[in-house]
């Protein structure tokens, strides 16, 4: 029996092996280890693509000239820009920036940096054609003065300016390194990349000249860890202090969210987002049965939305009751009393005006991967079920979803929008505007030039005042038209070892920075 | 021999072609947009286009297809869409890992499959046939994803003794010298970093092993049962021969033709379930590589895996070919 001796032998090395691991515990109390489920793409402003990890990376790497007031997102406050002013006509901006900031690689941040990463940016990143098409001119007036002049008033675009892909680039690096900028970005950030290994992980070290003051932790690691199942563990064991939810496509379910939040070496941070996932109708289609208002306003009344909240999401998704969720400061409390609820008996009351026999009805709802968006469509079946509408769920991959979705080719979907920076701008012109109709992204809309007058209006309005009641009103306009049942809005959720702390999570979108992080 | 595998090796080029068209077609029908997954919510229907016009997926499809083949030539297996480096580039960078995971898991497999075979087969209906039989039927019906997930819980959650998942412990970068992280922690002196790797290894090794071990084991056993009833052990026997030569000498010897063709053929099966061995492990190799490859429609890497694996497949089935003509002298001859 020597296998048996072998095994034995084998089994009391083991835990030898495991004590390589003690010896490191000194610097893994100044190392915070992050899981994302994949490598970040592009991580330098010039070619970043709202891609969430590589977006939180640049953050953490580069400042931008604003950025959103923690914790509730809706005020910005300087960054690189000490402070700013707008025309009256919403078309020049004027920033005052910072004075002795350096980047990391030691060369001196000024206005003529700014001027040289936002033109970048502008020639580079097509992502962000549309709105840094804007820009007609950036002038440097001093090495801390700067004018931006728009060719057309965009309220948004402080908002934009908030974002990665507007973040300041060392022109000294970029001349060094070229194409290759993107694997040796270099910023004014409070970490500052170190390297980077494909599939593995990428390392950022500390900038102790950060000019907010150096960062507590002395490096942070990004792990990547694609399986969901497999950071959970890791996060239980102590070998990641950080899992995101990544809300947009695959999610953590709820009991799993339950039992992580009973574990007393974890914390769960949850905070409200501006993702809303609904139930949309293909509101182009003139033919079919939801070519009829009160055919939609029937499903928006069949769905059971407090129960698909408890049910479902036991608490880790909010109701959403128009197009903008209840944090955005263009949010119009009357919603709360416009938007469609659950009354099985309406809803067949109304299908029947509609002229519309439940049980002739075969519907393909379609719906993306994953547990649960497969746990959300399920409840929505039930519902249609209730008031006789036979469904029949088909959970297709991203890609195959908005091929269909773009071409056209159904009736109803669940889908979602999570807005990549944050102004009501980001739901209503690329979600509404029936010129997009058929592009990603949006609800089809009909041709209806009331509504698009009034959204391009609320797009361009300097004063922000008046843009909110436009907003306000948009969103009652939209309501009536029912485009779809806005079904709920994920919380997002960041799963954290209980030693982390000084972590905020962002709202809008979901973008950590670690500079005020430490463990204990 | 080396005329042999000459003539295997040029008889490598049809089948690589009929695989390239095969892949190169498949990727376009299934349904989906690179451009679009690629830009991601949010995106505007003139990015999409613009994007699209970038990748040349506004040509017809033959026209990419020339294209693709034209750079094949030159070592060209495209970009990939989604992080714009040389394919050739990226699966160079992950090879490493997936070979160092899929060689040792062989090994592993071998060193334990062939001995309970062997053991099995000599001792028939005894407690350790009946014990080992049980557990290669569990380890042939076991998904390799419950199998990873249970070692994970039992060996790194509980235990603590391995780690989770990983190659080596973010905490010791081992320096890129091969690629091969033990060996380049070993030539970089990193001690630490090496051992390190080598509890990484142990868990996605042993899940990658256990089919190919309990498949071998039964496999094994059940020729050796059939070997050993022949005349040929009967005269060895009689000859006075030690029971261990006769064993070992004639018995094993005429198993292993068979169980090599088995090692050859699960080899490619292996591959298979490295996919998702190296998606559990977080293993940085070209099957997870790959699976992210499809999710995200990225067509020139599909095509250029898929070529890879297609290629290690048919070398596999060349090397235990060659294998034949080692074990068995009659095929030697025959080969010429």
């Amino acid at each position: 029996m020597k296998i048996w001796n072998g095994i034995v032998v084998a089994a009391a090395v083991l835990p030898l092996l495991g004590s390589a691991a003690f010896a490191q515990a000194d610097a893994k109390l100044k190392t915070l280890v992050v899981a994302v489920p994949s490598d970040p793409v592009a991580l330098e402003p010039g070619t970043n693509k709202a891609e969430p990890i590589g977006s939180e990376i640049i953050l953490n790497v580069f400042d931008t000239l604003v950025a959103w007031t923690a914790p509730d997102f809706k005020v910005l406050e300087g960054r690189l820009a000490k402070s700013w002013t707008v025309s009256d006509d919403g078309k020049v901006f004027d920033f005052r920036l910072r004075e002795g900031v350096k980047f990391q690689d030691g060369t001196a941040f000024d206005a003529a940096a700014v001027k040289f990463s936002l033109e970048r940016t502008k020639a580079t990143n097509p992502y962000v054609k549309a709105t840094f098409d804007l820009i007609k001119e950036i002038t440097v007036v001093s090495p801390t003065e700067l004018k931006i002049t728009l060719s057309a008033a965009y309220p948004a675009f402080l908002s934009i300016l908030a974002q990665p892909q507007a973040a300041i680039v060392s022109p000294a690096a970029v001349a060094k390194y070229g194409d290759k900028f993107a694997s040796n970005p270099v910023g004014t950030g409070p970490f500052a990349f170190k390297s980077a290994q494909a599939d593995t992980n990428v390392v950022l070290e500390a900038n102790p000249n950060y000019f907010r003051g150096a960062p507590k932790l002395s490096q942070i690691i990004y792990r990547v860890i694609p399986d969901a199942s497999t950071r959970r563990l890791e996060l239980e064991g102590g070998g990641v202090d950080i899992v995101q939810q990544q809300g947009q496509l695959s999610a953590i379910a709820a009991q799993d969210i339950e039992a992580l939040k009973a574990n007393k070496d974890l914390k769960v941070l949850e905070a409200s987002s501006q993702i809303i996932r609904q139930l949309e109708f293909n509101n182009s289609k003139t033919d079919g049965p939801f070519s009829n208002l009160k055919a939609r306003q029937a499903i928006a009344h069949a769905i059971d939305y407090d129960g698909l909240l408890q049910g479902v999401f036991g608490g880790t998704a909010e109701r959403v009751y128009g197009p903008l969720t209840s944090n955005s400061w263009a949010f119009n409390p009357k919603m709360k009393e416009l938007a469609p609820k659950y009354d099985p008996e309406l809803a067949k009351k109304l299908l029947a005006e509609a002229g519309i026999k439940p049980s002739s009805l075969n519907l393909k709802l379609y719906s993306f991967q994953g547990p649960l968006w497969g746990a959300v469509a399920t409840f929505v079946q039930a519902n249609l079920a209730d008031i006789g509408i036979n469904a029949t769920i088909e959970q297709t991959e991203f890609p195959a979803l908005r091929t269909l979705q773009t071409s056209g080719q159904f009736d109803v979907a669940l889908d979602g929008r999570q807005p990549w920076y944050n102004d009501p701008d980001a739901h209503i012109t690329i979600g509404y505007l029936s010129s997009l109709a058929n592009t990603a992204m949006t609800f089809r809309m009909p041709q209806d030039k009331a509504l698009d007058d009034l959204i391009l209006k609320a797009q361009q309005t300097p004063d922000m005042e008046v843009r909110k009641q436009l907003y306000f009103t948009i969103q009652e306009e939209i309501a009536k038209r029912v485009p779809g049942a806005y079904l709920f809005s994920p919380k997002l959720i960041v799963f954290a070892r209980a030693n982390v702390e000084g972590l905020v999570v962002n709202s809008a979108p979901p973008l950590n920075e670690y500079w005020s992080v430490s463990k204990k | 021999m080396a005329s042999f595998i000459i003539r295997r090796l040029i008889a490598l080029i049809p089948v690589m072609c009929i695989v390239l068209v095969i892949v190169f077609s498949l990727v376009r029908i299934i349904p989906g947009d690179p451009a679009t997954t690629l830009l991601g919510p949010g995106a505007t229907q003139d990015q999409i286009e613009a994007l699209r016009a970038q990748l040349n997926l506004d040509q017809p499809v033959i026209l990419q297809f020339y294209h693709y083949v034209l750079g094949l030539f030159v070592g060209d297996f495209g970009y990939s869409l989604k992080t714009g480096q040389p394919v050739a580039t990226e699966i160079l960078q992950r090879l490493p890992a997936t070979i160092e995971l899929s060689v040792l898991a062989v090994i592993v497999a071998v060193i334990v499959g062939i001995p309970i075979g062997v053991l099995s087969a000599v001792r028939p209906n005894s407690m350790f046939d009946h014990v080992t039989r049980l557990v290669s039927l569990i380890g042939v019906s076991m998904p390799a994803f419950l199998l990873a997930l249970i070692l994970q819980l039992i060996f790194a959650t509980s235990l603590g003794w391995l780690p989770v998942s990983g190659r080596v412990s973010p905490y010791l970068p081992i320096e890129h010298v091969t690629g091969f992280v033990i060996l380049d922690g070993l030539l970089t002196g990193n001690v630490q970093g090496a051992l390190s790797a080598v509890q990484h290894l142990i868990l996605p090794t042993a899940v990658l092993a256990a089919f190919l071990a309990a498949t071998l084991g039964r496999f094994v056993r059940n020729t050796m049962m059939d070997v050993m009833g022949e005349d040929f052990i009967r005269t060895a026997k009689a000859k006075g021969l030690r029971n261990r030569q006769v064993v070992l000498n004639h018995g094993l010897r005429n198993s292993l033709l068979p169980a090599v063709t088995i090692i050859g053929l699960k080899f490619a099966e292996m591959l298979g379930g490295a996919i998702l061995t190296e998606t559990i492990f977080a293993w940085p190799g070209i099957g997870r590589y790959m699976f992210e490859a499809i999710k995200n429609r990225d067509y020139p890497v599909i095509q250029g895996t898929t070529l890879v694996f297609a290629l290690l497949f048919v070398l596999t089935s060349i090397i235990v070919d060659v294998l034949y003509g080692i074990l068995d002298p009659r095929i030697r001859r025959k080969m010429g």
